[in-house]
């Protein structure tokens, strides 16, 4: 299953939704951002790749975790199977989790038999059963739940409110929003960090993977 | 050619209950090979790589005129009738596929390649279909059409495979009157190709191991082994998702692109100081680790470097190169970034990884150069980039652009008319007679395809034609060293000799002289212009024994080339 990560920063880099092909490994972006220059990762969602999940998120300043708003099973494996892929990020790396495909919410179009796992562990949801919709509220509680696994302290990062969002690639909802928040958070951190220690790396840059999720078909 | 009428006739002669609805199942599962009648082939010694055309040819023939998809999918809903267990097979492939599919369907680019209807008169008169199927019947692949449609089908293709197994046997192609069927079974994965096309079954054959290949650099031959080792059932496409693409973009590639046919590898045509710039740049531009050095416009290799003890182990293979540069070509999503990622290269190695590095080259899109860095080790993107850059740096010092797009009119490229031979219309020509170091990385050069060829029609029975002198020259059991052929539009003469492969085609009212004449004329001029046309000492590097990135590599490399 696919969530679009490389259609929502298609969507960011080049101002249009395009079809896009499943990633093979990862892609690395330079976005010229005021004077910095952000180093970006797009990542492959497909198991296969993981193996290289380590290499992406070493130093990322900020990781986006994106889920499918219509699959409650792609929240699911955010933390089931790509939350590990983490470790290797920095202690004061970011979290930002964005539900994209809003677009496709209101009439849900396409499929609407969305996996009817009893994701009930991760909080509330208006409609108790088979969620065609998850609910901002579960991408909080996954938020808390990053922190904790992340042993952070909820007061001294952002809160969830402020780095869970919700977007289309294909309108282009929200889209600049999430990116440009999170490099307002993230740029000043790094200016300080330059200037108190020596630097680690020549620009001023920081990958933020996008991490996501693939239905796992059971035979 | 002979062989595939012979075969049909052999099969034909057997009248038969048409439209016995027993019939499929009950030949897939029950009947003897031997007892087909009219059929001693089938009768023959059980050697695994023994064709079987009668025995198979056989049950199809309540349809007496042609067999092929058509009589597969009309069989495939009795088989669905009679066999339970390959219904079951058939639906437990789809269940977990539904939400697959769908969502494939909003993820592939445009193009109604799902939505075709597997049932409609269109499907069925592709000219070639190829599929992919798991041991366990389980639909993989399909060229056209959604593979879960397909997986009835696909179900009696596995009981032909099995049925045949079952005698200690292997099924290899079905003949009849207008189609090939070609079955190959490579680990747990089967691959079968309907065929239209004048190929042969052995071209049949390559080609599916190229789709095979493809699999393997994806995910390696033990990947797939593994996966299958732990649940026979595995639904392979969810680790192959997205990759159709590719392997669709292969088998369209293998019918324009003469390089799948001659197993060799089209250089674009550049002056050779120019080529020795780039070569001496990728020299230049290395990094630990580092094993390949590609540099390559759409499927033309412009040159490619190696490191030395690498080189000892193997030198790249052309159809490794050609899986390569498909997947680089199928898989860019958009060209502004750098891509990372595991591939295999299943001459080399079909069990492990390298890890390439694949960016293209220059800020305009005027040529579409664009650099493959193979390296062994999982973390050296930046250091690859670092490569990256150099290249870039040096393509813009040697004024690449200007050599390159060839003045804004695309590749650089030549027609017949170079050669100023007026009879010759076009011509494949492969050299064998290269210095040592070369010989390994086959290349062949060939026109523009121009004058009556320029329709995509009449390009294709060019081809189709290429193809069957190839078939012929090739022929496993009576091979030929050459052709002179007159065809309804042209003459074509093939021919292989210790130190060429050569294809060409003349206009239809050529004499046999006169085409002599070209071709004499014809090999003076590729004599004369090899260096531009083709690789002729591929470049070499260490990067093993420390950092020898510097000058003095450079010159070394030089003198090791010793030419």
């Amino acid at each position: 299953m696919n969530v679009g990560k490389t259609s929502l920063l298609h969507r960011y880099m080049e101002r249009r939704f395009q079809e896009t092909v499943s990633t093979v490994g990862g892609a690395f972006y330079l976005k010229q951002w005021r004077s910095y220059n952000i180093s970006i990762w797009d990542t492959a969602g497909r198991e296969q790749f993981h193996g290289l999940g380590s290499m992406y998120c070493r130093g990322a300043a900020a990781i986006i975790l994106t889920y499918d708003v219509n699959h409650l099973q792609s929240l699911i494996e955010l933390e089931d199977r790509f939350l590990s892929l983490t470790d290797t990020a920095s202690t004061d790396c970011l979290f930002a989790i964005v539900g994209n495909k809003i677009d496709l919410t209101d009439d849900a179009g396409g499929e609407d038999d969305a996996e009817d796992e009893p994701g009930k562990a991760t909080g509330t949801c208006n409609s108790a059963r088979a969620p065609k919709r998850v609910c901002l509220e579960d991408a909080m509680a996954l938020y808390k739940k990053i922190l904790k696994y992340r042993m952070l302290d909820e007061k001294e990062v952002p809160a969830a409110e402020k780095m869970c969002f919700e977007t289309s690639a294909k309108t282009g909802y929200n889209v600049d929003y999430v990116f440009e928040t999170l490099f307002d958070m993230v740029v000043p951190v790094i200016l300080r960090q330059r200037a108190e220690g020596p630097s680690q790396t020549v620009d001023i840059t920081h990958y933020k993977p996008a991490k996501q999720t693939q239905s796992r078909c059971c035979v | 050619m002979e062989a595939r009428g012979g075969v049909g006739a052999g099969s034909a002669p057997a009248p038969e209950a048409s439209g016995d609805p027993e019939r499929p199942f009950r030949v897939a599962s029950a009947q003897e090979p031997a007892g087909a009648p009219g059929s001693p082939e089938a009768c023959g010694p059980p050697r695994a790589d023994e064709e079987l055309p009668g025995a198979l040819a056989e049950p199809e023939k309540e349809a007496p005129t042609h067999l092929g998809v058509h009589e597969l999918s009309g069989q495939t809903s009795l088989e669905k009738k009679d066999n339970k267990g390959s219904k079951d097979a058939g639906r437990a492939g789809k269940m977990p596929g539904t939400g697959d599919g769908s969502q494939r369907g909003e993820l592939a680019a445009p193009g109604p390649r799902d939505e075709e209807d597997v049932t409609a008169e269109g499907w069925r008169s592709r000219r070639k279909h190829v599929f992919v199927l798991s041991e366990a019947g389980k639909p993989i692949y399909s060229r056209y059409g959604n593979e879960e449609a397909l997986s009835a089908t696909m179900g009696v293709m596995m009981a032909l495979v099995s049925f045949i197994q079952s005698g200690d046997n292997a099924i290899r192609s079905i003949y009849s009157d207008d189609r090939t069927l070609v079955f190959l079974q490579q680990g747990p994965l089967v691959l079968v190709a309907v065929s239209r096309t004048p190929q042969s079954a052995a071209q049949l054959r390559c080609e599916l191991l190229g789709v095979h290949a493809q699999i393997v650099s994806v995910l390696t031959r033990a990947g797939v082994a593994r996966v299958f080792e732990r649940q026979r059932s595995y639904d392979l496409r969810r680790l192959l998702a997205g990759s159709e693409r590719i392997l669709d973009s292969l088998l369209d590639g293998a019918e324009r692109e003469p390089g799948f046919l001659l197993g060799a590898v089209r250089c674009l045509p550049l002056p050779a100081p120019f080529r020795d710039s780039l070569g001496a740049l990728l020299q230049r531009a290395t990094a630990p680790s580092l094993a390949f050095s590609i540099l390559a416009a759409g499927r033309h290799l412009v040159t490619a470097a190696q490191e030395r003890a690498v080189l000892e182990d193997c030198r790249l293979d052309p159809a490794d190169l050609h899986l390569l540069l498909n997947l680089v070509g199928a898989s860019s999503a958009f060209r502004a970034g750098e891509v990372w990622a595991p591939v295999c290269l299943p001459r080399f190695n079909p069990d492990g990884f390298f890890y390439a590095y694949v960016s293209y080259l220059g800020d305009n899109t005027d040529y579409a150069i664009c650099l493959v860095l193979l390296s062994t080790d999982r973390e050296a993107f930046h250091a690859l980039a670092g490569c990256k850059r150099i290249v870039e740096e040096g393509l813009q010092a040697l004024g690449a652009s200007r050599v390159l797009a060839g003045g804004g009119v695309g590749l650089p490229s030549y027609g017949v008319s170079a050669v100023g031979t007026p009879d010759l219309r076009h011509f494949l020509y492969k050299p064998f007679d290269v210095p040592d170091n070369y010989r390994q990385l086959p290349q062949f050069t060939s026109p523009e395809m121009e004058g009556p060829y320029a329709s995509e029609c009449e390009r294709q029975r060019l081809f189709d034609l290429y193809y069957h002198l190839h078939g012929r020259l090739h022929s496993p059991s009576r091979p030929l060293r050459l052709i002179y052929h007159v065809a309804e539009k042209e003459t074509l003469l093939a021919w292989v000799t210790p130190k060429f492969e050569l294809y060409a085609c003349f206009n239809p009212l050529v004499t046999k002289s006169g085409a002599i004449h070209a071709v004499t004329k014809l090999l003076r001029w590729v004599k004369r212009e090899e260096d531009r046309l083709f690789i002729r000492y591929p470049p070499k590097y260490s990067t093993a024994p420390g950092p020898a990135r510097h000058g003095p590599n450079r010159t070394d490399s030089a003198l090791e080339n010793g030419l």
